[in-house]
Parts: C-alpha cells; sequence; structure tokens
C-alpha cells in the first residue's frame, strides 16, 4: 500500500520547506504539486541547495503556522 | 536494542572554504581567509552511511583563520543553530538584534523558526574554533530565538554539565534533546541514563581520552549509542573534554 497523504520536505542546507499542500504559488510550484513531480535540477529558493539534499519530515507546525494557509 | 557506532577523527568529511573564488559571498574575509571544517554529519552527506543521528543534522568540528573569516549573513527557517567555542572569539551577529563576542567556554543556541539570518566571524589574527550542531526542531516556524550560555570548565570538572536542552540546562530549546559537556582532569567513571531506550547520545571527544564500550576514543573520535538504559564512559588520563548529545531518535 502507497501512502498518499500530503508531505513536508525540509531543505538541509537552511531549514527552508516545502509543503505539497501549499506548494509555491509565487515559484510557479501550485498548492498539491507533489514533490517527486517538481524538477529534479529544482534548488531552495533562499539557499541554493539541491532538490535531492532536501529531507522527508513529519514535524508539525507551530501554532498560527503556516501563516501563508 | 542497544545500536552503536564509532567515527573516528580521520573518517570524518572535510571541507576546506574559501574566501576567494564560487565560496566568495559564502565565506568573508576575501582574499585570505579561510574556513576549515570536519564533519560528523553535513546536510544530509552521507558520513559512514549516516545522514545524522536521531535529529542532529550537522556536526561541525570547524576553525575560521584570519582576520573578518566569517560565513556571510545568510537566511535560515527552523534549524536550531548551536555553537560551541573551543578557542579565539567568535562574534555572531543575527537578525534578533544580537551581536554578541563569545569566547572559550561560551556557547549559543539560535532557532531560527519562522525565520532569521545569522553571521558568524573571527575578526581576530588568532583562529577561532568551535563545534557547530544543528538539530531539528520538534515544530516548524516557531518564534526565532537567541539564548546564549557560559560552561565554567572549573566548577564542571569531573561531572555531566547540562549546558542545552528542553527541560534541564541554562539554555532551553524546543526538541527533545539535551547537549551536556564532561571535563575531567583524570581517570573516572560517567554514567549516563538517557531518557528512554528510544534516546540515543553522541559523544564527541573534544580532547583527551574516552573510553566507552570497549571502545577507546581520542582526540575529535565519536561515539553514537542507541537502545540503551545506561551508558558508561570513562576518561583517561590527563584532561579529558567530551561533547554528549542526547536526542531523540
Amino acid at each position: 500500500m502507497t501512502d498518499d497523504t500530503l508531505k513536508r520536505w525540509i531543505c538541509l542546507g537552511c531549514g527552508f520547506s516545502y509543503d505539497e499542500a501549499l506548494g509555491l504559488p509565487e515559484h510557479g510550484l501550485p498548492p498539491g504539486t507533489r514533490w517527486r513531480d517538481i524538477a529534479d535540477d529544482w534548488v531552495c529558493p533562499d539557499c541554493g541547495t539541491p532538490k535531492a539534499r532536501f529531507e522527508m519530515i513529519e514535524i508539525p507546525y507551530a501554532e498560527g503556522q503556516p501563516r501563508a494557509a | 536494542m542497544r545500536n552503536s557506532f564509532v567515527l573516528h577523527a580521520d573518517e570524518r568529511g572535510y571541507n576546506k572554504i574559501l574566501s576567494t573564488g564560487a565560496t566568495a559571498s559564502y565565506v568573508g574575509g576575501h582574499p585570505d581567509a579561510f574556513i576549515t571544517r570536519f564533519s560528523s554529519f553535513n546536510f544530509g552527506e552521507y558520513q559512514d552511511g549516516r545522514k545524522g543521528f536521531g535529529r542532529i543534522r550537522v556536526f561541525g568540528d570547524e576553525a575560521f583563520y584570519h582576520p573578518g573569516c566569517s560565513y556571510s549573513m545568510h537566511p535560515h527557517h527552523n534549524f536550531i543553530i548551536c555553537a560551541f567555542v573551543l578557542e579565539g572569539r567568535l562574534t555572531h551577529i543575527n537578525t534578533l538584534g544580537g551581536l554578541e563576542e563569545l569566547g572559550p567556554g561560551d556557547y549559543y543556541a539560535f532557532s531560527a523558526g519562522s525565520g532569521g539570518l545569522h553571521e558568524e566571524l573571527n575578526r581576530s589574527a588568532e583562529p577561532m574554533r568551535a563545534i557547530y550542531l544543528w538539530l531539528l526542531p520538534d515544530q516548524l516556524y516557531l518564534p526565532p530565538s537567541y539564548t546564549r550560555g557560559h560552561f565554567d570548565a572549573a566548577a564542571g570538572t569531573n561531572r555531566i554539565t547540562p549546558l542545552i536542552g528542553n527541560d534541564a540546562g541554562p539554555v532551553k530549546i524546543s526538541q527533545d534533546a539535551r547537549v551536556s559537556r564532561l571535563v575531567a582532569d583524570g581517570p573516572g567513571t560517567f554514567r549516563y541514563r538517557p531518557r528512554s531506550a528510544g534516546h540515543g547520545v553522541y559523544a564527541f571527544a573534544i580532547d583527551g581520552t574516552l573510553h566507552c564500550e570497549g571502545v577507546t576514543l581520542k582526540r575529535r573520535d565519536s561515539t553514537g549509542i542507541w537502545g540503551a538504559e545506561e551508558i558508561v564512559y570513562e576518561t583517561g588520563r590527563g584532561d579529558t573534554d567530551v561533547l554528549l548529545v542526547e536526542t531523540i531518535m
């Protein structure tokens, strides 16, 4: 059985996170964009770390976060 | 089940980062300055099959050479970044308004949370040596925080002294983790009881000799142990200085 829930990923270079549920509309990634559907040569918008050096995480948001949601 | 690994000093990752060329915007102090970094764990680049230990993602044994040598101001989110100064003077600047000079025994925890920038700078001609530790937080986008602490080696000899933790120690962080320092001036036996079998302890020998689980660690060697009810550390002859990082696995 595959786990199809939306996931979060964190940049190991700087801590920026990508949430599949939120996407990054300001960077052309609509909400719901799966991590696997993002180009392999995509890099962290904050620090330039390559996609391959993001790690999937299951850390909850702090109260009141994410503010964009 | 009890598990462990040993990482010898010469098995760690190594980078020499110049203040010229491709890394000039990253490292300040142009043109002579440079940073050396020995990494037990580093940015997901695997060391001996490990991308980290529990919530640890970076453990760097770093030195900043020549005046102006720095990691230039750069952004972070989420990571809890800690520095433990071993030698020289570190100027730490952050967007919470902090402008701090730290010397040997001083340390800080900077939780980047919902966003913060920092610069790490050596203004002196003497090298600055520090351990940099990055931990994942237990919640994303917390309010950023910065707390400074000082380890008094004279008062803290022949015992395990808590430095950072979510429950104990003078510096609080939002993660199920604790950082302690073990300094001894001769042979001694020190028992460490992790919070649970689900916790592990990464022990890094800053200096001296440490015996643990039948293994002898020398300067800059380290060992990670998890699933243990108790861990026994035995210090060798002379001065021993160890950083202990306990984390939920």
